[in-house]
């Protein structure tokens, strides 16, 4: 071996000096040969094994820069055998080879090089980012004999890093695409960091509001700073309201989202706060707001409308039916025939129409003089109902019977309308056969259905739909009296407590109404 | 005012005053009143200011007596029926007259009212003649017969 090799850097190391390098400006290959043999054979053989199996690939180049000894790691570095790579230039197996000679110079000039980064070149062309630790080794008297030179494969490192800076370039990215203004804040309540939302929201560049207090671009810094702070005392805020303010004065109402972030060893390094601009939102939630306050108060004008129309129509209709009805009293067959049969037609027209007016005040009652609702004990209700309905049960041999009926959160007066109208007309509407009624009621989860079956006359489907409109009747007076107004209130008085109704049946064989209440909270449980 | 001619028989002589602002309506309750035997003389006052002049016997009332019976209507002209039920049962002089509310109003709020106002009856106006007929009767009977009123000034 005559080339300056690993083992004369390892004597080097050792303080023993025994060389084979065949350079003539550096070393003095004579001289090796004056350690002893055996001595040498021993301890080189051990450091030649060690330096084979390092995965560094290593290389000793000497003054003109030709590599004078190699491990395989260089070899499986740059797919050339060893023979082929001793004696060659250094440089002519990097991507850079300007750079690689600048390298080992540097090494001869400065005695060595720290992490100096060069790309090796495979036979294959396949390219493997080294950095490279290179020092000199002198001779026994101290002359330099060469460079020896460790190169470390950060190909792994640099794919790490590239993910690294790839994935932070892309949560970046994420960021900076969130129309949510972020950022983040010291715990000095100082802007730390912001996305392009922020900016685009407060009007100001990145760079002017890094370093700023948070709280300065909003029109309440006090709450601003209290909500900073609750997330660093809390850990968290969620929807705490804020508005921002534009440096033009435009105003951004939003809900902040913030938690503290940390370091790897957990300790609390600041706020991140992301904003949701609810000003949308708001603008929607108003409108429907407004829309819904509207209706209220169109509905409350029609209930109004009816009240005030019915109740004012009264006066005029009492003057006209009490005057007919003196008309009648005083003069009937006094005058002629006609005269009695024209006063008897006003008397009835009359009559009627003070119906028609108190259906029209209870239906706009419905609603406009509602009581709260209250757990009311349906089994009673019944009780009542029954007893107001007991003249006509009487009349017709009606039998009414009922499931065991649950106590519901309502306005129990009107709960005896709703009774009365469904079993009145289910007597009322009867057929040859005496009425029978059954009141049933199946639990469900949120409501109570229950359905008023009755043995009458039955109603065609086609009138279905006009059943639950007010003043619509499928009948003559003279087969059954009445203004048609039950049912719409019972609608009405059923959606006021947030259900519905509907019926079944058949011409001739019954009909059944069905209706929904809603459950109390506790039955809810209880179910 | 008007004065009813009637003349009265036995017990002792009463006098409504009817405030009431609808002339078919004072006809009618004079009509129904026609054979009351008690009945001494109804005054009408049309408006609730009128029938606080009357109380009060202010201008040409100056010389009135005080009724031992009001019939009240609830919706009048200048001051509404309520104010006046008010104002009656707030002096010391009036509240003692017993005072029939005698409106259209089936309404709660009206009927509630008109108690928490201190209000001696609530009467609806039936829209057939001959249910007015025999509340009227009826209130004359209550008010002229069963009660006891209190003395006259």
């Amino acid at each position: 071996m005559d080339n300056p090799s690993f083992e004369a850097f390892i004597k080097n190391i050792h303080g023993i000096f025994s060389s084979s390098t065949r350079s003539s400006e550096v070393c003095e290959p004579m001289k090796r040969s004056k350690i002893p043999k055996k001595n040498k054979s021993v301890s080189s053989s051990y450091a030649r094994s060690l330096i084979e199996a390092s995965l560094d690939p290593l290389v000793t180049i000497n003054a003109k820069g030709k590599i004078t000894d190699v491990n395989n790691a260089t070899e499986l570095v740059t797919g050339y055998p060893r023979d082929q790579l001793i004696g060659s230039d250094f440089s002519d197996y990097f991507t850079e080879p300007e750079r690689a000679r600048a390298g080992y110079m540097k090494v001869f000039s400065d005695g060595f090089v720290r992490d100096y980064p060069l790309s090796i070149c495979h036979t294959s062309g396949k390219v493997t980012d080294v950095l490279y630790n290179a020092t000199v080794y002198r001779n026994e008297k101290g002359e330099i004999q060469g460079v020896f030179a460790a190169a470390r494969d950060i190909t792994e490192r640099k794919v790490a890093e590239e993910k690294l800076r790839a994935a932070s370039l892309y949560s970046r990215s994420l960021l900076e695409a969130s129309l949510d203004p972020l950022v983040t804040i010291s715990v000095e309540g100082k802007v730390t960091d912001v996305n392009k939302a922020t900016e685009d929201v407060t009007g100001y560049t990145r760079e002017q509001l890094v370093g700023t207090d948070f709280s300065d671009y909003f029109t309440e810094p006090e709450k601003a700073r209290a909500g900073y702070k609750q997330v660093f005392t809390g850990g968290f805020v969620k929807d705490y309201p804020l508005v921002i303010r534009h440096k033009t004065g435009k105003m951004t109402n939003v809900l902040y989202n913030a938690s503290v972030y940390r370091d790897v060893r957990g300790e609390v390094q600041g706020v991140f706060a992301a904003a949701r601009d609810i000003t949308e939102r708001m603008a929607m939630e108003n409108e429907i707001r407004r829309t819904v306050e509207k209706l209220r108060q169109s509905n409350a004008e029609l209930e109004q409308f009816a009240y005030v129309a019915s109740h004012d129509l009264q006066e005029p209709l009492r003057m006209v039916a009490s005057y007919v009805q003196l008309l009648e009293r005083r003069y009937r067959g006094k005058l002629d025939r006609d005269a009695d049969e024209f006063i008897a037609y006003a008397v009835d027209g009359a009559n009627r129409m003070r119906g028609l007016i108190d259906d029209l005040l209870t239906y706009s009652r419905v609603d406009r003089l509602g009581k709260p609702f209250e757990p009311s004990e349906l089994e009673s209700i019944l009780i009542i109902v029954l007893r107001n309905l007991q003249e006509s049960i009487a009349e017709t041999d009606a039998v009414v019977t009922h499931d065991k009926l649950p106590v519901v959160v309502a306005d129990d007066a009107q709960l005896v309308q709703l009774f009365q109208n469904l079993i009145g007309n289910a007597i009322k509407f009867h057929g040859k056969e005496p009425p029978r009624v059954h009141i049933s009621v199946q639990n469900q989860e949120t409501e109570f259905l229950f359905s008023v079956r009755d043995n009458g006359i039955g109603i065609a489907p086609e009138y279905f739909d006009r059943l639950f409109k007010i003043f619509q009747r499928l009948h003559t007076k003279e087969e059954y009296p009445g203004t048609g107004i039950g049912l719409a209130v019972c609608k009405k008085i059923v959606e006021r407590h947030g259900g519905h109704i509907w019926l079944e049946s058949q011409v001739g064989k019954g009909s059944t109404i069905y209706f929904t209440l809603n459950k109390s909270q506790t039955e809810r449980m209880q179910t | 005012m008007k004065r009813n001619e009637k003349k009265r028989t036995e017990g002792k002589p009463i006098d409504i005053l009817l405030v009431e602002d609808n002339p078919g309506d004072v006809r009618l309750t004079k009509e129904a009143l026609q054979d009351a035997k008690v009945l001494n003389e109804i005054y009408v006052a049309r408006d609730g200011i009128e029938a606080i002049k009357f109380l009060h016997k202010e201008g040409s009332f100056a010389h009135v007596r005080l009724p031992d019976l009001i019939l009240l209507d609830l919706n009048l002209p200048k001051k509404d029926g309520r104010e006046v039920l008010a104002e009656i049962k707030e002096d010391q002089k009036l509240k003692h007259i017993p005072v029939v509310v005698l409106t259209s109003s089936k309404a709660d709020e009206d009927i509630i009212r008109s108690y928490n106002l201190h209000a001696n009856a609530y009467v609806t106006k039936p829209v057939d003649l001959n249910q007015f007929v025999r509340i009227i009767h009826a209130l004359e009977e209550f008010w002229f017969t069963v009660v006891k009123l209190p003395p006259k000034e």
